[in-house]
């Protein structure tokens, strides 16, 4: 009986000691870090800031120091900002270097319009109610062209906002 | 009828009479609560530091023969240099029309152009510096407007028209407590944006059918229904409803295809930036029939270095206010009901610097400062003109100073004024230390 429990005693050391190490490996799967919504934008654009990101959402390039100082003219020469920026925006939108989606479907796909545009003007995807709301709007207005929805979104009050 | 039924409806009948809102003729809804002189009033800064020698006191002839009466010629030295205009549109010189303040004071404070043009806005002497392109401390004239009449009107009622950018923006309305954009006039300075800049950049716009338009409000509508800020809360300076800013843009757009070098039949070349922000203030009275409007010239500040040229532009921006007062009577809905007021911001030194133009005339500055006893104190001397209809406005009226009143009125008697006219003086607290209207010289106008 003695020996039976000096070996069970051998038995339990065996099994707690010198166990092979496991080694781990932790990963992160990779992500899109971008604002899901737009609680997150606290502070208003400043004027050159408005002027500069506008223009590049539309031309996709940057605006010449020339071009800003003629457009601060406008803006600074007028009270009602709001009424000035719709102006600004509108004449960029009518320019014709102006690069704006010829469809407001990608391959035939509106969803994928609709997280574009949000990802470029709003540097943001849509939330699924957003998406949503915003396919069945293009769906049910045969009015809201590329043109127009780019007009909505860079005359909104997010778009004012970072 | 029974005499309880005849005293219960008669009493109903009373109440409905006070209580039903009704159409004035001038076409408001409610009457304001203090009894208005007039539904419109037009301030015109004869601004850029006007000296009294060269305008009322006519040292070098009549300079302003639209405005003033007299026949003195123009000095022979410089008449030459002085440019074809046509003759005032009005019969007679716009003195005649109402009450000339020939010694009116800036009484305190420097003599800077900014300065004047606060005083003359917000009825209050800045006698500290003031910090350039910050709104005021104390309210404007728009904002005890738009906060203190009755009923309150929109920002489309109120407009600050200026010659020039730099600090003049930020006069629309101030940093004041429980005043601010809320309250604030619409500005524009037209001359830069009918130019290069203006047409380069927001003439041509995208413009929506109606269609599309419903269809983007839609949209927007929803966009910002999901965002927890409104950008028009303060930061957008003054803001216009949806309607009031379609009306805007359609008047700006308008102007861009009405844009005529030569409006007044006048040479381009003859023209004045105060001749065209004259022109374009003509336009928004035309359009929208503010109750009030003030608007601003400045080319005499050419008397820095050019005396001559000081002396032409002050009868180019006489020529613009006789033009105002013109098609402010030709304007229905303005004519006989609008009150104007003409005043320099500040006057010039009576010493000349060491400029001398072309014709041998020494220029001048203006170099009054903050202390009252020290610089030129003549550049605290300017004049005031009140014109409007008869039954209101003294007509043909002149103060000339004399020993016991060297002057008659100060530059912070306009502001009072400009709330008495439209009824709503009484309302205004006096918080900030603006006058009484009662206290008042200017008040000496008016029946």
């Amino acid at each position: 009986m003695r020996t039976i429990k000096y070996i069970l005693i051998l038995l339990l050391f065996a099994a707690v000691s010198c166990k092979k190490e496991t080694s781990f490996l932790y990963e992160v799967e990779p992500v899109t870090v971008s604002q899901n919504n737009g609680s997150g934008k606290n502070n208003v654009k400043s004027t050159i800031e408005f002027i500069s990101i506008a223009y590049a959402d539309i031309f996709g390039s940057n605006i010449s120091t020339s071009e800003l100082q003629t457009l601060n003219i406008v803006y600074t020469a007028f009270g009602d900002k709001k009424l000035i920026e719709d102006r600004i925006i509108r004449s960029f939108l009518n320019s014709p270097g102006a690069n704006i989606p010829s469809s407001v479907s990608v391959g035939g796909d509106t969803a994928q319009f609709v997280v574009n545009t949000y990802k470029k003007l709003y540097n943001r995807e849509p939330n699924e109610f957003e998406k949503y709301y915003t396919v069945q709007l293009i769906k049910n207005e045969i009015y809201l062209s590329a043109r127009v929805i780019y007009y909505a979104l860079m005359t909104s009050d997010e778009y004012r906002y970072y | 009828m029974k005499r309880r039924d005849f005293l219960k409806s008669a009493g109903l009948a009373a109440a409905g009479a006070f209580a039903v809102p009704y159409i004035l003729p001038s076409g408001r809804l409610f009457a304001a609560t203090g009894a208005r002189k007039a539904n419109h009033v037009v301030f015109c800064l004869y601004a850029g530091g006007v000296r009294n020698m060269e305008s009322v006191e006519m040292v070098d002839g009549n300079l302003m023969p639209a405005l003033l009466n007299g026949n003195s010629p123009i000095s022979a030295d410089i008449i030459s240099a002085m440019d074809p205009l046509p003759s005032s549109p009005l019969p007679q010189a716009l003195q005649n029309y109402g009450t000339l303040f020939r010694k009116f004071k800036y009484s305190e404070g420097p003599t800077g152009h900014f300065n004047g043009h606060t005083v003359a806005m917000t009825g209050v002497y800045t006698t500290n510096d003031i910090v350039i392109k910050s709104n005021p401390k104390v309210p404007t004239i728009f904002e005890y407007y738009r906060k203190h009449n009755t009923p309150q009107q929109n920002a489309l009622n109120c407009w600050w028209v200026a010659n020039a950018l730099g600090p003049y923006p930020a006069l629309n309305y101030s940093n004041a407590p429980g005043y601010g954009s809320e309250y604030g006039a619409n500005f524009i300075s037209p001359t830069s944006i009918y130019s290069g800049a203006g047409q380069a950049t927001i003439q041509n716009v995208l413009n929506l059918s109606n269609n599309e338009n419903d269809a983007m409000l839609k949209m927007r509508s929803f966009l910002n229904q999901n965002f927890n800020r409104s950008y028009v809360n303060g930061e957008a300076g003054v803001y216009n409803g949806d309607a009031d800013a379609g009306l805007i843009n359609t008047f700006l757009s308008d102007m861009f295809l009405q844009s005529n070098p030569q409006p007044w039949g006048i040479s381009s070349s003859i023209m004045s930036n105060d001749m065209y922000n004259i022109y374009f203030a003509e336009e928004i009275l035309k359009r929208f029939k503010p109750e009030l409007m003030v608007v601003n010239m400045q080319d005499v500040d050419i008397c820095h270095f050019n005396f001559t040229q000081y002396a032409n532009n002050l009868r180019k921006a006489d020529y613009s206010v006789a033009h105002l007062w013109n098609t402010i009577q030709n304007t229905p809905g303005l004519a006989n009901d609008t009150i104007l007021i003409i005043a320099p911001e500040h006057g010039r030194n009576f010493n000349g610097n060491n400029s001398i133009d072309a014709y041998g005339r020494r220029a001048l500055d203006h170099t009054a400062d903050s202390n009252v006893t020290q610089g030129d104190q003549m550049a605290r001397e300017i004049f005031c003109m009140v014109v409007g209809p008869p039954s209101v406005v003294k007509q043909g009226q002149v103060f000339s100073p004399n020993a016991q009143s060297p002057f008659v009125g100060e530059s912070t008697d306009i502001v009072p004024a400009i709330a008495n006219i439209l009824g709503f003086d009484t309302n205004i607290p006096n918080t900030f230390g603006i006058k009484n209207y009662n206290s008042t010289d200017i008040k000496q106008a008016f029946f």
